[in-house]
């Protein structure tokens, strides 16, 4: 488990994954279709966990197999293809995904950006000058591709910091919030996105500048100014995020998730690795 | 039908230097993982790599110095983390950037004919800075700007099936990525597979007539998964994760190639 822990009255607590977990859980609408990308297992939670309460007609694009389906199963690493594959609704190659079903369908999808600016534009491609990067990243997959006409871009960051809200991106790959001026020269449909959970707060971008919703239990205002790179809008009713209920957390932890596989977002280094081969060892013995 | 049954090096001569090389599957599934060592061993260099994503196989033959050039959207290890050599090398490649659309409607353009597809897509991003080959135009009947993608010519496709005929007609299960469009657009089509059968039973996946050589290759794409035969095998993706980040990727190279690692 996490060693951060969020105590809640006397016999109710979570994990800070838990919460971001849910958080995305309560984006998704009964009925939506959800799109997962790859290595987002904190997502694949927060859909199921949707699915289990309430929004059970929820239905899942996953790029791990390549399908649409509407079951689930528990969060698995070498398993996740043959469980998705199961009994698609649809199996689909990208020719038609990047052609097709992404514009048509529109999708709600979370990314993980390695920054955000103070407009929502954010970056996946690489840190430092492009040219001579400090750190080369995967890339950004369809981000700069459905950031043109999406209304459903949705955002986390499981590790809020200075080093993810700067105030000017090393690189630009998906769109945010637009400038007026820009909005005649540019077909861009998409208001930016819509939403962002991370570790100490919710967000959205109303206006174009990052605002914030909610802070987590236990994370003061203050906190979470400091650990941004620019000032942050606040929202008029900004409140505490409403924690996980004691039947979320039994879900996640004994039905969705039992190993743990969502906790390997917020770890990194040799403590990641170490978590990941106890993950793969427990999931050969069977488990 | 003339038989297109050959062994892996004899598929692997139909690689030339500087080829444009599109390699079928996804991230860590079904991936031609077979072809690549025995690619890597024929010492084929300045290949130009094209997947829609890149996984384990794309970083040993980045790893081993046979790519000079990588178009891709996501070139990465999944939940494992960084691919570790394409990180490494990263300054010294030439990186194209790609994203689902950019690569998807390259391929259609080349397949329909024509010099671009257009799609809205990349505005208000860096990637049209870092891509001045490509261009934006006026759509003739709403006035919008669209991003003209220009049509993608992959010299080589190699794809890794479940199940395949003796000429290339093959089925694909789960993972389809952009195998059956790279299979057509390429010059030359090679298929490994896990099985070699009289007659394909399934959804034909792949057009026979345009492939060029079939390689019964079973656990060809270990430790990459081939659906529903075996599942991506994570304890050896992790050992060369763990293996690149000490240091040694020579050494896991030398055992991939002596085929005492991944398969």
């Amino acid at each position: 488990m996490e060693s951060v822990e969020v105590r809640l009255g006397a016999a109710d607590h979570f994990t800070i994954d838990e919460l971001i977990v849910t958080c995305i859980s309560r984006q998704a609408k009964n009925g939506d279709l959800m799109a997962q990308g790859i290595a987002t297992p904190l997502v694949v939670a927060g859909y199921i966990l949707a699915k289990l309460t309430h929004a059970p007609d929820l239905i899942f694009g996953v790029a791990t197999g390549g399908c649409i389906t509407n079951s689930w199963a528990p969060l698995s690493i070498s398993r996740a293809e043959e469980a998705n594959l199961e009994k698609p609704l649809y199996i689909f190659g990208f020719d038609e995904v990047a052609g097709t079903l992404m514009f048509t369908l529109q999708p709600k999808e979370f990314f993980r950006p390695a920054q955000v600016d103070p407009r929502g534009n954010f970056n996946n491609v690489v840190l430092g000058d492009y040219y001579a990067p400090k750190l080369r990243l995967p890339g950004c997959g369809g981000i700069a591709d459905v950031t043109n006409y999406s209304s459903h871009v949705y955002l986390y960051v499981p590790r809020h910091s200075r080093a993810v809200f700067v105030e000017r991106l090393d690189f630009v790959s998906g769109v945010g919030v637009l400038e007026e001026e820009r909005r005649g020269e540019l077909s861009i449909l998409s208001p930016g996105p819509r939403y962002l959970v991370t570790n100490l707060g919710t967000f959205d971008f109303e206006g174009g500048r990052m605002r914030l919703l909610s802070y987590h239990p236990g994370v003061s205002v203050e906190r979470i100014q400091k650990k941004t790179g620019f000032p942050l809008a606040m929202a008029p009713d900004l409140h505490e995020t409403p924690p996980p209920s004691a039947e979320e957390v039994r879900l996640l932890r004994e039905e969705i998730d039992p190993l743990g596989i969502r906790e390997l977002e917020r770890l990194s280094g040799g403590r990641r690795r170490a978590k990941l081969r106890e993950i793969i060892e427990r999931e050969a013995e069977g488990f | 039908m003339s038989d297109k049954v050959v062994t892996l090096s004899e598929a692997v001569a139909l690689v030339q230097p500087g080829d444009t090389i599109a390699l079928g599957g996804m991230t860590l599934y079904r991936r031609p993982v077979a072809f690549v060592r025995e690619l890597i061993r024929s010492g084929v260099k300045g290949l130009t790599l094209l997947a829609l994503t890149a996984g384990y196989e794309s970083d040993l033959l980045v790893g081993a110095g046979s790519v000079k050039r990588v178009r891709t959207c996501y070139f990465g290890l999944e939940v494992f983390g960084l691919a570790p050599m394409f990180t490494k090398k990263a300054r010294d490649l030439e990186i194209v950037e790609e994203t689902e659309v950019s690569l998807a409607l390259g391929l259609r353009a080349t397949l329909s004919g024509i010099g671009f597809q257009p799609a809205r897509a990349w505005q208000g991003t860096d990637l049209l800075k870092v891509r001045p080959d490509v261009k934006t135009i006026t759509c003739p009947y709403t006035g919008e700007q669209y991003v003209a993608f220009p049509a993608i010519k992959p010299d080589v496709a190699v794809i890794h099936v479940q199940e395949s005929d003796h000429q290339g007609t093959a089925i694909l299960k789960g993972n389809l990525a952009l195998d059956r469009e790279m299979a057509l657009a390429a010059q030359r089509a090679i298929i490994t597979t896990e099985r070699l059968v009289e007659e394909v039973e399934g959804e034909i996946a792949i057009f026979g007539p345009r492939v060029d050589a079939v390689v019964l290759a079973p656990k060809g794409a270990y430790p990459t998964s081939c659906y529903p035969y075996y599942r991506l095998a994570g304890q050896e993706i992790l050992d060369y994760v763990d293996a690149c980040s000490g240091g040694d990727f020579e050494e896991y190279l030398a055992q991939f190639l002596d085929g005492k690692r991944g398969g």
